[in-house]
C-alpha cells in the first residue's frame, strides 16, 4: 500500500507535465503546425546540444534557488510571494559590496557579496513577517505590495544613484563594474580539458554548485534537525504544535527569514556570475517561476533541482523553438502556465484520493485494533 | 407475538475495504423501544442510514410491516413512516418552534400565504397529545438542549413518522434531561410508536429500551429482552471478551498541592470565558471537573498548561508561580496535557507516529545532539512506548493519520505519560473511543493518581467523573458552581449544578 501511495505520488508531476503537452499541442494544431514535431525540435534541440545543455544548467541555477526560497516559506503555511522583490533588494546589495569595496582578495569579497545579498532578501522580507506576526496582515498581500517597492527602489537605485558614471550619454542604464575579486567563478575551467568550450560554457558559474549544495543541507535540516523537526511539526498542525511548547511564531519568522534570505542569492547568477554588473534589464520574474518550482516539488528541496531543470529546458526549448520552427515561444509559456494548472489540480486529486485511501485503512483496521489492545492489560 | 413493523433481513452495506454491516437481521415490532448498542464502527449508523434511505444495501431485503420494500431516500422513507431524529440539531435559531417544526412542508393558503396559526394550532395538539412541554411561539434560540430536541421529535411526528429513530439522543443532555427524554419517549410508546434507540450507554438502554440488538463489527452478535439481561452480558456481547466494568478505586492518602489556580479569569475574544475559578489538585488525587460542554472547561485547560493568557489571577504549579509561564515552560515543569480534540491538539496527523510520540519532548536533552535529533535514543524510547501502551502499529514510519481513534489516543497517552510528570491536564480522555480503549485510558488515570501523580479530569462524561474523581467541580457559565468530595453527591444533584439550577457555596478550596 505504502508503495503504491508513493507511486501515485510521482504519478502526479508527471501526469501534470502531460497533460500541459496534450493542451498545448491543441494550440499547436491550432497554428497549423504539428505537435509532435514541435515537440522532436525542443527536445532535439536541448538535449542534443551541448550549448543547450549548459544553458539549461545556468538558466536553472537561479530557478533552484527560487524554488528552494518559496518552498521554504511554503512549509511554515507562509506564501512568500515577495520573493521577486527580495532578490532585487539582494542582488543590489551584492552589487553595490561588488562595485564599492576595491583590492579585497577574492576569499573574503565574494563571501561578503554573497552575505550582503542573504541580508538583502531579509532586509526585504523582514517588514512582511513582522506585519504578519505581529499584526496579522496577509503576507500575500504586504509581500505584492513589496514587489512594487523593490522595483521602484532599485530603479532609482541605478538610474539616480549608482550609475555608472563612464556610461552617461549612453542608453546603457547599469551600475559600475563589479570587482573581480567579488565575481562568482566560471565552472568553464572543469570542462575545457574535453573540449567543451563557449560562451554558454563560459556562463556557467560556481554559483549552481551552491544552490544544489543548500538544496541537501536543507533536505538534512528538515530532516534531520530538531529545528527541522519543529518547523515539519509547525507545517503538519500548528496548533499540536503549540500544545507542544514549539514556539509557532518564531518558527515562522526563522523560516520565512531562511526564505527571504535565499531569495537575495537568486540575481547574482546573472550579476556576480554573468555580466559584472547590474543594470535595469537584468532577468525579472525568476521569483515568481519559484512559486511554480516549488509547487512542482511538492517543496521538497531535493525535488525543487529536478523541477527546476524542467523550467530550464521549457525555456531553453522555447528558444529553438522559436528560431527553429517560426513557433512564437509564447506557446511554450502557455504550456508552463498549463503544467501548473494541472499539477494543482492533480495534487489536490491525489491528496484527497490519498487521505480516503488511509481513511479506509484506518477505519478497516479499526474493529480489530482497539478489543486486541485492551487485552493485553492484565 | 406483536406484529412487526420492521424486518431487515441479510442486509450487507459495504465500503472499499470495509463491510459495515455484513448480513444483519433486525426485527422491530410495533410499539417497542427497541435499542442497537455496539461500539464506535460496528455499524449502528450504516445500518439506520440504510434504514432511513441515506444508504442503498448491497444485499438483503428490507420489510416494513411485512411488504418488502426499497427505500430510495429519506423523503420515501417518510412515506413508510419512518422518521429519524438527528444527533446533531438541524433547527433555526431565529425561528420559532412552530417555524422550524414547519419548515420543508409548510401549509399554505390559496395564494401561497404560510398559514403558521394553524401549524401553531397542530403542533400545540401535538405536543398535548404526547405531553411534550414545548410553546409554539417560542423562538429556538431560548430553548435549552433538551427542549430543543424536543422540537426535533415533534419535527418527525409532525411528519406522520410512526417509528421515530434517535441517534445518540443523550449525548448532549444533563441526567435531568435524560429523564424527560424517556418520559416522553415511554408516553410514545404508549401511543402507539415504535422507537429505535440508538447509544452505547448500557445503563440507559436497560433503563428504556424493550428489546436490545447487539452489534459487532458489523453483524448482529443477538438480540434479547432488556428485563432479561445485565450491563455486563451487554458489555461482554459489545466487545467480544468480559470487561470490568467497575473500575478499582482504591483509596490513596492525597499528598502536597501541586497544581493551584486562584481566582483565574480567562477571556475567549471578548468574551469572559472562564470567571474567578479557583481549585487545587494535590498529589495521588484525581480532581473531576463535570459541565456541560462551553461552559469554560476548554479555555480553563488551555490556561492551566500555558496555552492561553490568564487574564487574572494566579497559577501555581508545585509553588512555583507559573502564570504567565508558556507551554515549553509549563510542560518542562513536568505538566502533561491530554488535549480534549486529539486531532487539532493532540497530534500532527500528518507526520508519523514516532515524530508524535516525541512531540513536545523533542527538546529534551536526551533526544538532542547538538543541533541534530538524536535518533538512536528517540528510536529506543519510541519503542519501549510502542510495547509498553501496546500501540497497534505495524511501522512507525506510517502517519499517525493511519491509526485508529483508540491507537491515536494511545500515541498521546504514551508521550504524556512519559518523563514522569508531577501533574496531569486530561481533557475529554475518552471521547469517541470505544469499551476497551475507554478502559485502558481510565485505568492510566488511576494508576497516574496511584503513583502519586495530580491528575485534572475534565469530561462531558458525568458517568466517567462520578467513578475516577476522588473530588467534582462542577463548571457553569465559566465559574466553579459546587465542589464535593466523592460520593457525597450523585448524576442529579449534579445534574442541577451543571444546569445552573442550584449553586453551593463551596468550601475553600
Amino acid at each position: 500500500m505504502r508503495g503504491r501511495l508513493l507511486l501515485l505520488q510521482i504519478a502526479g508531476p508527471a501526469l501534470a507535465i502531460l497533460f500541459g503537452m496534450v493542451i498545448s499541442s491543441i494550440i499547436i494544431l491550432a497554428i497549423g503546425r504539428n505537435p509532435l514535431e514541435v515537440f522532436g525540435l525542443m527536445v532535439r534541440f536541448s538535449l542534443g546540444r551541448t550549448d543547450s545543455l549548459f544553458s539549461i544548467l545556468f538558466k536553472s541555477t537561479p530557478l533552484i534557488l527560487a524554488g528552494l526560497a518559496v518552498a521554504m516559506s511554503f512549509r511554515v503555511n507562509l506564501f512568500n510571494i515577495g520573493v521577486e522583490g527580495q532578490y532585487y533588494i539582494g542582488a543590489f546589495f551584492a552589487a553595490y559590496v561588488g562595485f564599492s569595496l576595491r583590492g579585497l582578495p577574492a576569499a573574503v569579497h565574494l563571501p561578503l557579496a554573497l552575505i550582503a545579498a542573504v541580508l538583502g532578501g531579509m532586509v526585504w522580507g523582514l517588514l512582511p513577517i513582522v506585519l504578519k506576526l505581529r499584526r496579522g496582515a496577509h503576507e500575500v498581500i504586504t509581500t505584492i505590495m513589496m514587489n512594487y517597492i523593490a522595483s521602484a527602489v532599485l530603479l532609482y537605485l541605478i538610474n539616480d544613484i549608482f550609475r555608472d558614471p563612464t556610461q552617461v550619454g549612453t542608453p546603457r542604464v547599469r551600475t559600475p563594474d563589479v570587482a573581480a575579486a567579488a565575481r562568482i567563478p566560471s565552472l568553464a575551467a572543469l570542462f575545457s580539458p574535453f573540449g567543451l568550450t563557449g560562451s554558454d560554457v563560459q556562463k556557467l558559474n560556481a554559483l549552481l554548485l551552491l544552490g544544489v549544495l543548500l538544496a541537501f543541507v536543507l533536505a538534512f535540516v528538515l530532516a534531520r534537525t530538531r529545528f527541522g523537526y519543529e518547523v515539519r511539526a509547525v507545517s503538519a498542525n500548528p496548533e499540536a504544535a503549540e500544545a507542544a511548547g514549539i514556539p509557532n511564531a518564531r518558527i515562522q519568522f526563522w523560516v520565512f527569514m531562511m526564505s527571504a534570505g535565499l531569495a537575495g542569492l537568486i540575481g547574482l547568477n546573472d550579476i556576480l556570475g554573468f555580466f559584472g554588473y547590474l543594470d535595469i534589464d537584468f532577468p525579472k520574474g525568476l521569483g515568481f517561476l519559484g512559486i511554480s518550482i516549488a509547487l512542482l516539488a511538492k517543496n521538497n528541496p531535493i525535488g525543487v533541482i529536478p523541477a527546476a531543470l524542467l523550467f530550464g529546458f521549457l525555456d531553453r526549448g522555447a528558444q529553438g523553438v522559436q528560431f527553429f520552427a517560426r513557433i512564437p515561444k509564447e506557446t511554450i509559456v502557455i504550456m508552463q502556465a498549463i503544467i501548473i494548472l494541472a499539477i494543482v489540480v492533480a495534487y489536490e486529486l491525489l491528496t484527497r484520493y490519498i487521505r480516503a485511501q488511509r481513511k479506509l485503512e484506518a477505519e478497516a483496521a479499526a474493529p480489530v485494533g482497539p478489543p486486541a489492545a485492551a487485552e493485553a492489560e492484565p | 407475538m406483536s406484529d412487526l413493523f420492521i424486518e431487515l433481513q441479510a442486509i450487507t452495506k459495504r465500503f472499499p475495504g470495509v463491510t459495515a454491516n455484513d448480513h444483519v437481521d433486525l426485527a422491530v415490532r410495533t410499539g417497542e423501544i427497541h435499542a442497537i448498542v455496539g461500539e464506535n464502527g460496528a455499524g449502528k449508523s450504516t445500518l439506520m442510514r440504510v434504514l432511513y434511505g441515506l444508504y442503498q444495501p448491497d444485499a438483503g431485503t428490507i420489510r416494513v410491516r411485512g411488504e418488502p420494500v426499497a427505500i430510495e431516500s429519506p423523503r420515501r422513507a417518510l412515506e413508510f413512516g419512518i422518521g429519524m431524529v438527528h444527533q446533531h440539531f438541524m433547527l433555526i435559531p431565529v425561528f420559532t418552534v412552530a417555524e422550524n417544526i414547519i419548515l420543508g412542508s409548510e401549509p399554505s393558503g390559496a395564494l401561497g400565504s404560510l398559514r403558521l396559526r394553524e401549524a401553531e394550532t397542530r403542533v400545540a395538539e401535538l405536543c398535548t397529545q404526547y405531553g411534550f412541554v414545548l410553546n409554539p411561539a417560542t423562538r429556538v434560540d431560548t430553548l435549552s438542549v433538551g427542549e430543543q430536541q424536543r422540537v426535533e421529535i415533534i419535527k418527525v411526528l409532525y411528519r406522520g413518522a410512526e417509528l421515530l429513530i434517535l441517534d445518540e439522543p443523550t449525548a448532549v443532555l444533563v441526567p435531568q434531561e435524560v429523564d424527560e427524554l424517556f418520559a416522553n419517549l415511554r408516553r410514545l410508546r404508549e401511543q402507539g410508536k415504535t422507537i429505535i434507540f440508538i447509544s452505547h450507554k448500557l445503563d440507559e438502554v436497560l433503563q428504556i429500551s424493550d428489546r436490545i440488538t447487539v452489534l459487532r463489527r458489523g453483524r448482529v452478535m443477538g438480540t434479547v429482552d432488556a428485563a432479561g439481561t445485565s450491563k455486563a452480558r451487554l458489555a461482554e456481547m459489545m466487545v467480544g471478551r468480559p470487561v470490568f466494568l467497575e473500575l478499582d478505586h482504591p483509596p490513596v492518602a492525597p499528598g502536597a498541592v501541586r497544581l493551584e489556580a486562584e481566582r483565574l479569569w480567562v477571556e475567549a475574544g471578548r468574551r469572559q470565558a472562564v470567571r474567578g475559578v479557583a481549585l487545587a489538585v494535590r498529589a495521588g488525587e484525581i480532581y473531576g471537573i463535570a459541565g456541560v460542554e462551553g461552559n469554560g472547561q476548554t479555555e480553563l485547560v488551555e490556561a492551566l498548561v500555558g496555552l492561553r493568557p490568564i487574564r487574572s489571577g494566579r497559577l501555581r504549579i508545585e509553588g512555583r508561580d507559573v502564570t504567565h509561564a508558556r507551554a515549553r515552560a509549563i510542560r518542562l515543569m513536568g505538566v502533561a496535557h491530554i488535549p480534549e480534540d486529539r486531532h487539532r491538539r493532540g497530534l500532527a496527523l500528518p507526520l508519523s507516529v514516532w515524530e508524535n510520540i516525541i512531540l513536545g519532548h523533542h527538546y529534551r536533552d536526551a533526544f538532542v545532539n547538538g543541533p541534530l535529533l538524536d535518533r538512536q535514543a528517540i528510536d529506543a524510547f519510541v519503542r519501549a512506548r510502542v510495547r509498553d501502551y501496546d500501540i497497534r502499529v505495524a511501522d512507525v514510519d506510517a502517519p499517525a493519520l493511519a491509526l485508529s481513534g483508540g491507537n491515536q489516543q494511545k500515541v498521546i497517552v504514551a508521550r504524556e505519560f512519559s518523563f514522569e510528570p508531577k501533574v496531569l491536564v486530561a481533557a475529554q480522555p475518552t471521547r469517541g473511543l470505544d469499551i476497551g480503549a475507554t478502559e485502558f485510558v481510565q485505568r492510566q488515570l488511576l494508576e497516574a493518581r496511584a503513583k502519586g501523580m495530580a491528575v485534572l479530569l475534565v469530561s462531558a462524561t458525568l458517568e466517567e467523573v462520578l467513578s475516577l474523581a476522588d473530588r467534582i467541580g462542577v463548571m457553569y457559565g465559566g465559574e466553579l458552581v459546587a465542589e464535593v468530595g466523592r460520593g457525597e453527591a450523585g448524576a442529579a444533584e449534579l445534574g442541577l449544578y451543571m444546569t445552573g439550577a442550584k449553586r453551593s457555596e463551596r468550601p475553600p478550596a
